[in-house]
């Protein structure tokens, strides 16, 4: 038992994370291709937009759902909004964010463009703390907006006028997802400004800006939509329910930093937060980076319904980080008691 | 008096001085090593290299640093992994000597901290580890007396490189600040050792220092054993990583380490398990001056841990790289040096006290005993808090000002007997 924990914890879990990703961006992108469906409210990016998609995203569900008067909700549109919410909920508390850093297959397209870009050797953008702070605020607001323009759809607020069906499902119109995700299957219809109306010129005009920004943005920052990501917001209302949890041990945390500087998203509360055991913040996407990167026994443990499945331990890190045979030292230690 | 005579009667002086001076630095070591030795019986095969070496280091015959690229360092906050990827190998020279600290005193006032006049001292004399001729001196502006120091004009030619510190670490600005300095630092040294600073000689200098490191770590973790080896002798095994050769030093700390563990896995301990487990904090003690953990192991003690910035400081804070190119290397560097200090330059430095603390607990410790080189302001006034934080979470301390002076060790024994009395 020991051996096996031993293992887990000195094993690079980059490593399987890149291979975890490849699999699930087979299953959600081309899945349609041997009609694969997951499941229709999955708590990640999974484009409809694309045909052979292997699952749907729940911001489109809910952005439909919410698209209705509000005399709606109490008939049997209202139960099927609800179940659609349970669904995602369930799904999502399982892996909870971990389905951003391992599933997402926009996160993955991010991590392979970050990759090419290390191999460039080209240097990586980060925000410093004030704009961070002010930054991450926008993944709210857009949450809000695509809850809210459904609704102003089908119903009228302080009397104004309703707004109009152009704007259906807007967040999808917007969303680098919708052009991205087909045109990794070689669909690449998704490319075009629609000139039918006024708010479709903008709002396909701002969708290509967006695509735009998403290639340039997260070559030069690593996961730079990420940031900005509205379902990322939609899941950290319930990430405190999730079974995978990231547990901080605060006193055995000696601010070295290591956590927050391979943090892709630039998260420094991970260093700087002593007291929080709870340390998934808003824009983790718990990739476990940071528990690889820890030197500090058990001080960040990745845990599943309260059962310790990975931690911190120095032994592993050094074998992680530690990339040299110059001479003949093996990094192994001896089971001890303690451990 | 025309310069030429002037200069012959220096030269008939200098190694006159030298001479008396060397023999006072042999006393020092050779009667800490066997205080060691008598003290210490039980004392593990793998002590010996390290012992050893500081017969090497006062030998006078050891030239083995004499034509390399030497950078002289004067604080844990010099990066050696730029030193390393420099092509040159750094030195650090605080030191524990009493006869260097009395040299060094002709410079400094006498209330000064003996750890900056002995440092003094030896770049005055010229007295560098195997013949060394360093081709700087950096001098960190860490603490005040160290910072002023620099600008003293000694008998010595050797540049001085003031390596500016920020006196905060929790702040943005000042983690930029230090960062800066970094990158200034790596361009001096790329200059001085006409070497340049190349990723692949980083990443294989950052690799160096892991391996030594790991090492560090595991010989820490098995003192957790109480008695399996001293305190002193623990202390005086990492002094040697000063001056030593990093890859000799890690080869034989693995060897000990490895002999420490077949010794546990035997039960064989000294008969200590019962004795008062004490933690060293404060200002640190640097070999030979090993005054205060020795008389602590002499009188019924052990030493199980210390936080000095010369021993467990030293080598325990990583360095985690996400992407091996300078970008990330250069600021992951600055972070190692900052971040995770302790030292009392910073303020506020509530990290110093929860450290302490926790290292307690995991030592199981009964004690501690706060160090304060007379003269060192910082640790003397920080002193106040470290020791109220710790009387309120009921952990006795006891406080001890000392200098390098080998005397007057008759108060600090009664005193420490006192102590250790209680503890049992």
């Amino acid at each position: 038992m020991k051996k096996i924990r031993k293992y887990i914890d000195n094993s690079n879990l980059s490593l399987f994370r890149s291979i975890i990703q490849i699999i699930f961006f087979i299953i959600l992108v081309y899945g349609g291709f041997k009609a694969i469906s997951i499941s229709e409210k999955i708590p990640t990016f999974a484009c409809p937009y694309n045909v052979r998609t292997g699952g749907t995203c729940y911001l489109i569900n809910i952005q439909h759902q919410l698209h209705s008067e509000w005399a709606g909700f109490i008939t049997w549109r209202g139960i099927s909004v609800l179940t659609a919410l349970l669904t995602f909920i369930g799904l999502f508390i399982i892996l909870n964010k971990s389905w951003c850093g391992f599933i997402c297959p926009l996160g993955t397209i991010q991590d392979w463009l970050t990759k090419l870009r290390r191999l460039f050797g080209v240097r990586f953008s980060r925000y410093n703390k004030t704009s961070f702070k002010s930054l991450k605020v926008i993944k709210y607001i857009v949450l809000i907006l695509l809850l809210v323009i459904p609704l102003g759809m089908s119903n009228s607020f302080f009397g104004l006028p309703k707004i109009t069906e152009d704007m259906s499902a807007p967040y999808c119109q917007l969303c680098p997802a919708r052009t991205v995700l087909p045109a990794a299957t070689g669909d690449f219809t998704q490319f075009y400004i629609d000139f039918s109306s006024t708010t479709t010129i903008i709002m396909t005009t701002l969708a290509m800006i967006i695509t735009a920004l998403f290639f340039v943005g997260s070559f030069l920052k690593k996961r730079f939509f990420c940031f900005f990501c509205p379902m990322s917001a939609l899941q950290f209302l319930f990430a405190k329910i999730g079974l995978l949890r990231l547990v901080k041990v605060g006193n055995k945390c000696t601010s070295c930093g290591n956590c927050s500087r391979v943090c892709d998203i630039g998260i420094n509360a991970i260093a700087d937060d002593l007291e929080n055991k709870f340390i998934v913040k808003d824009d983790c996407m718990m990739c476990f980076k940071c528990v690889e990167a820890c030197p500090e026994n058990n001080c960040l443990k990745v845990k599943f319904t309260g059962l310790t499945i990975f931690r911190s331990t120095d032994e592993g890190f050094f074998k992680r980080f530690s990339k040299t045979k110059d001479y003949n030292i093996t990094i192994d230690r001896k089971l001890s008691k303690n451990d | 008096m025309t310069k030429e005579v002037s200069d012959k009667l220096q030269e008939l002086k200098i190694p006159e001085l030298k001479s008396s001076l060397t023999s006072k630095l042999k006393n020092e070591v050779y009667k800490a090593i066997s205080e060691i030795k008598t003290t210490f019986q039980d004392s593990p095969e793998g002590m010996k290299y390290f012992l050893n070496r500081y017969e090497d280091l006062i030998d006078d015959q050891n030239k083995d640093y004499k034509n390399k690229k030497i950078i002289a360092t004067n604080c844990i906050y010099v990066p050696e992994e730029l030193i390393y990827a420099s092509g040159a190998i750094p030195v650090r020279i605080c030191n524990g000597f009493y006869a260097l600290d009395q040299a060094g005193a002709n410079y400094l006032p006498a209330k000064a901290c003996p750890l900056v006049r002995s440092t003094i001292g030896m770049i005055d004399n010229n007295y560098y580890p195997f013949g060394a001729e360093p081709l700087m001196v950096v001098n960190p502006s860490s603490c005040d007396q160290k910072k002023k120091m620099g600008e003293i004009q000694t008998k010595s030619n050797i540049p001085i490189y003031l390596l500016e510190t920020p006196p905060v670490k929790d702040s943005d600005d000042a983690r930029e600040y230090w960062l800066k300095s970094i990158i200034r630092f790596k361009s001096i040294l790329e200059k001085t050792s006409r070497q340049k600073i190349t990723k692949s000689k980083l990443k294989s200098a950052i690799n160096k220092i892991y391996l030594a490191q790991n090492e560090f770590r595991r010989f820490n973790n098995l003192r957790k054993n109480a008695g399996i080896i001293s305190g002193t002798e623990a202390i005086t095994v990492i002094n040697t990583y000063f001056f030593d050769d990093i890859e000799s030093w890690t080869t034989h700390l693995n060897l000990l380490n490895n002999e420490l563990e077949k010794k546990i896995q035997i039960k064989k301990q000294l008969n200590s398990t019962d004795k008062p487990r004490i933690i060293l904090t404060g200002s640190p003690s640097i070999f030979p001056n090993i005054k205060i953990p020795l008389l602590i192991e002499k009188h019924g003690g052990i030493v199980v841990n210390d936080d000095f910035c010369s021993s467990t400081r030293f080598l325990y804070d990583t360095i985690a790289v996400d992407e091996w190119n300078m970008y990330d290397m250069i600021p992951a560097i600055a972070e190692r040096y900052l971040k995770p200090s302790t030292c009392p330059n910073l303020s506020p430095n509530k990290d110093r006290g929860r450290k302490l603390i926790e290292t307690i607990k995991e030592f199981n410790a009964n004690g501690v005993v706060y160090q304060s080189l007379a003269g060192c302001h910082l640790f003397e006034i920080e002193s106040l808090n470290i020791i109220s934080l710790l009387r309120q979470s009921g952990i006795p301390v006891l406080y001890i000002e000392v200098d390098y002076s080998p005397e007057n060790t008759g108060q600090i024994i009664t005193r420490l007997e006192a102590f250790l009395e209680s503890l049992t």
